[in-house]
């Protein structure tokens, strides 16, 4: 069998290794000139528990996991327990030989052959890519050099052991499928590789985070590679330190970031109303897990849009947009970015774990970005909230002979405070008239997707787009697929020739914020909603069900 | 010096030690100036409270940050510009309080910044509540039978949390206060002072720091003697308590590196981005 979706699906405990397996799955899909998609899901603990990566791979586009495996391996009986119905039609399982499995399945000595070694549980995820290797007919040798490529460390051990378990997975996996190669080697990146690099495209200076899953990924990728990018990345003491340092960062005069969760971002919202009153350029991301409060931290979920739409207390204009592919997600960073520095406001990347840390073969434009440069001060006399038409007030940073005076507190033209009434009435316009032309920027700009321009309408947003995209590719469905990058201001402009129409929402939220929104903004009631709200992505093969039902 | 004020209104009452913090510091900043320091370069910031209006008093540039987050303020600024003095007023509410986290960090980093806390047992701009310095058995709105906590201590806070400069002030001596200023400034790293600051209206303790301070006498790199010069409760000793050398944070991060004198142009990005994909 060729040419068609081949999905992986490998599940053990925490710390047997189960990522780093779909990582070197991914990696050889991609080396192999094919598209990806890899999703791991994991609970949020170190050892233990149940983990599991899926990993798909089509000679053309993809942008899903399948949630039925054409290559099962199991590697504790938990995992056989948990997957054995996730078998495809063409489907095999192979699993650890000490745990009970149904007939057909394929028993290897996993943890028996472990055993020997320094780490018997980290080494037995080994035997995914031994597993692999024997079923879609790699040599040993071949299975020897992907080791040596993808492990960075252990391969005395890692080496012998895949031999091992390839030698004894061969009689019965020996040319099981048959991968065709694809046209191009591109590279893996996960959602959160693509927005800290289209930050720094979009001119990031500094960095700032504090842990917190899903956003986590972006600190860790900025630090470790902040020279070769010639950014900084600052873990300070919590999410409040994080925001107010990067409104001080940006008032000296340096292009900031933060990002975090749901948690960490309420934490934000006071010094978020201080980037809209003192008008301090400033992108936030908010990767989302399912709510409210602790939730589940190692899942997705798109219950925080409304909080996103309404961050931060008192009246001031802000931008929040969602990527719907990691090509996007780099895009559009930059491009917001540049649009808080543009209209010195704060700005929101929302998106999801399912996009945050979701890894696939992506082909980034890294050229096509957006690049601000926001006003500048003239020479002589400065004003920081000068009352210009547009609202929009030059920039100048200390150093200066002049002083820039930027300030929480209501203020007059100079940034001192003051209480005037009429006054007050001027600067809330200012800021109003600020948002005005920010929104008149906005139809300037390519604010929502389209793909598609038959069949009925289907509505959703952020990487649920991802989800609905491969689900028609599986079902053979035609429709056209409206996403709205941009959620506020909501572009009702190109939203609302889809008022009339028969329209499907599709989204991970309990409630159904982003129907609500469409309805509220751009008069669009939808026939029907379809939603996941357990943390997980839609699953293709289930979202197309549902999608044709509603036909 | 003058041309350091503004033309707002100055809205402290008469007698408040405010003006005391605000003299001083004019003179601090006229002193540095003699010494060649650019008033350009310095960037202040401040929290929400009587204190702060200092912000609005001083002819300086900077942000009026929101209650207890100057500090995290003016260590962002510093690490977008290594080359700004900045200086963060606080408020012991503000600090001690509100910012507490902020104030532990900065000291535990080593941040080079110069944190002045208007310290005035009292929560002047809310009317007179207790403050984590207040006194046991302080009497303000929200404890009207009088405060059951003990006060912190500043000076023994911030020198367990590793601050490499700390000392304490009086508003009543300007000129002393102002040559603790200048000398924290000038310090390369985490410069405290407490600044004892009668509130005429809520808590006034002239009497009791006219009285009931003295010249520090120990040995300010000695840090036996900087604790034991913070524990004394029988006469408050004033000057700067502890100091000493410390690679400061922003160095220690940034090394050379000055993120808005380094910002690269988008070629240099783009570039740069390319050869991190190229290796992913
Ligand atoms: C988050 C937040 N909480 C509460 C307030 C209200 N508030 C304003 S000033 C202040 C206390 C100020 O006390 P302190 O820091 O000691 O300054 P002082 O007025 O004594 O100089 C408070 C609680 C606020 N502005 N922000
Ligand atoms: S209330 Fe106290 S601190 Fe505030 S201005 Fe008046 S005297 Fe000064
Ligand atoms: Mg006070």
């Amino acid at each position: 069998m060729a040419d068609e979706v081949f999905t992986l699906i490998a599940g053990g405990k925490a710390g047997y290794g189960i990522r780093k397996a779909g990582t070197v799955a991914a990696a050889l899909f991609a080396r192999m000139g094919r598209h990806v998609f890899q999703m791991d899901d994991y609970p949020s603990l170190i050892r233990g528990g149940h983990n599991f990566c899926a990993v798909s791979t089509a000679p053309g586009p993809i942008t899903s996991h399948y949630t039925k495996a054409d290559l099962l391996v199991c590697l504790d009986q938990r995992s056989v327990d948990a997957h054995a119905s996730h078998l495809s039609e063409r489907g095999v399982m192979v699993h650890d030989d000490k745990a009970k499995a149904d007939e057909g399945s394929v028993g290897l000595p996993i943890s028996a052959e472990a055993k020997q070694y320094a780490d018997p549980e980290l080494i037995t995820g080994v035997a995914v890519a031994a597993a692999l290797a024997a079923a879609i007919g790699m040599s040993e040798s071949e299975l020897a050099g992907l080791i040596e490529q993808s492990y960075s460390r252990g391969n005395e051990e890692n080496v012998p052991y895949a031999r091992t378990i390839y030698k004894a997975a061969l009689p019965a996996l020996k040319g099981w499928f048959r991968l065709n190669r694809g046209e191009k080697e591109r590279p893996l990146l996960s959602g959160n590789e693509a927005i800290a690099l289209g930050a720094v495209a979009g001119g990031l200076d500094i960095f700032f985070a504090y842990p917190m899953t899903p956003a986590s990924s972006i600190l860790h990728f900025l630090a470790a590679r902040a020279e070769d990018l010639g950014v900084v990345a600052v873990h300070p003491e919590n999410e409040i330190g994080v925001i107010n340092m990067a409104i001080g960062a940006a008032t000296a005069g340096a292009r900031a970031m933060v990002a975090s969760s749901g948690g960490g971002f309420a934490l934000m919202q006071e010094a978020f109303s201080l980037a809209g009153m003192a008008e301090v350029p400033l992108l936030c991301v908010l990767s989302s897990r399912p709510g409210p409060s602790t939730g589940l931290p190692t899942y997705t979920s798109q219950g925080d849009l409304s909080f996103a739409l309404n961050q931060g207390h008192g009246e001031f204009p802000r931008v929040v947009a969602s990527p719907g592919s990691v090509e996007e997600a780099y895009r559009l960073t930059a491009e917001l970015l540049g649009l808080a520095w543009e209209f010195q406001t704060p700005a929101i990347l929302l998106t999801e774990k399912h996009l945050s840390e979701s890894r696939v073969t992506a082909e980034l434009e890294t050229g096509k970005v957006a690049w601000a440069e926001p006003v500048p001060a003239a020479p002589g006399p400065y004003r920081r909230y000068l009352d210009a038409p547009t609202g929009v007030s030059p920039l100048l940073f200390p150093p200066s002979s002049e002083i820039v005076k930027w300030n929480s507190y209501e203020h007059d033209e100079n940034g001192t405070t003051t209480e005037d009434a009429g006054n007050s009435t001027r600067m809330a316009d200012k800021r109003r008239r600020k948002g005005e032309s920010l929104a008149d920027h906005l139809r300037t700009l390519h604010t929502v997707n389209a793909f598609g321009d038959k069949g009925p309408v289907i509505m959703t947003y952020g990487s649920t787009t991802l989800s609905v995209l491969e689900a028609l590719r599986h079902g053979g469905i035609e429709a056209t697929v409206v996403q709205p990058v941009f959620l506020e201001p909501l572009p009702w402009w190109e939203l609302s020739r889809y008022a009339g129409r028969n329209v499907t929402v599709v989204e991970q939220s309990s409630t159904g914020m982003f129907a609500s929104l469409l309805k509220e903004k751009a008069g669009i009631v939808p026939a029907r909603v379809i939603k996941r709200y357990d943390g997980r992505p839609f699953a293709p093969e289930e979202l197309a069900a549902a999608l044709k039902a509603a036909e | 010096m003058s041309e350091l004020s503004t033309k707002a209104e100055n809205t402290w009452c008469p007698g408040c030690g405010n003006f005391g913090i605000l003299n001083a510091f004019k003179r601090a900043v006229a002193g540095l100036e003699s010494e060649g320091v650019d008033r350009g370069r310095l960037y202040i910031s401040a929290g929400i409270g009587c204190h702060a209006k200092i912000f609005d008093y001083l002819a300086l540039s900077g942000l009026y940050s929101i209650h207890g987050r100057e500090i995290a303020t003016v260590q962002g600024a510093k690490l977008a510009n290594p080359n700004l003095y900045v200086v963060a007023f606080g408020g012991d509410g503000d600090v001690f309080g509100e910012g507490v986290s902020h104030l532990l960090f900065a000291a535990k980093r080593n941040a080079d910044m110069t944190m002045i806390v208007h310290d005035n047992g009292v929560y002047g701009l809310t009317t007179g509540q207790y403050t984590p310095t207040s006194r046991r058995g302080f009497k303000g709105p929200s404890t009207p039978a009088g405060s059951v906590e003990d006060p912190l201590d500043p000076l023994t806070l911030m020198l367990v949390a590793g601050a490499t400069f700390v000392a304490r002030g009086y508003s009543g001596k300007v000129e002393q206060l102002a040559d603790l200023m200048a000398k924290a400034i000038k310090h390369r790293g985490f410069a405290f002072i407490d600044v004892l600051q009668p509130c005429v209206t809520f808590n006034d303790t002239y009497k009791k720091y006219n009285a009931g301070t003295e010249p520090a006498a120990h040995d300010p790199a000695d840090f036996a003697a900087a604790m034991a010069a913070a524990a004394r409760r029988d006469r408050l000793p004033l000057g700067v308590v502890y100091e000493t050398d410390k690679t400061a944070f922003d160095r220690e991060l940034l090394g050379e590196h000055n993120p808005v004198r380094d910002s690269l142009p988008q070629a240099g990005r783009l570039e740069r981005i390319a050869r991190v994909i190229s290796r992913s």
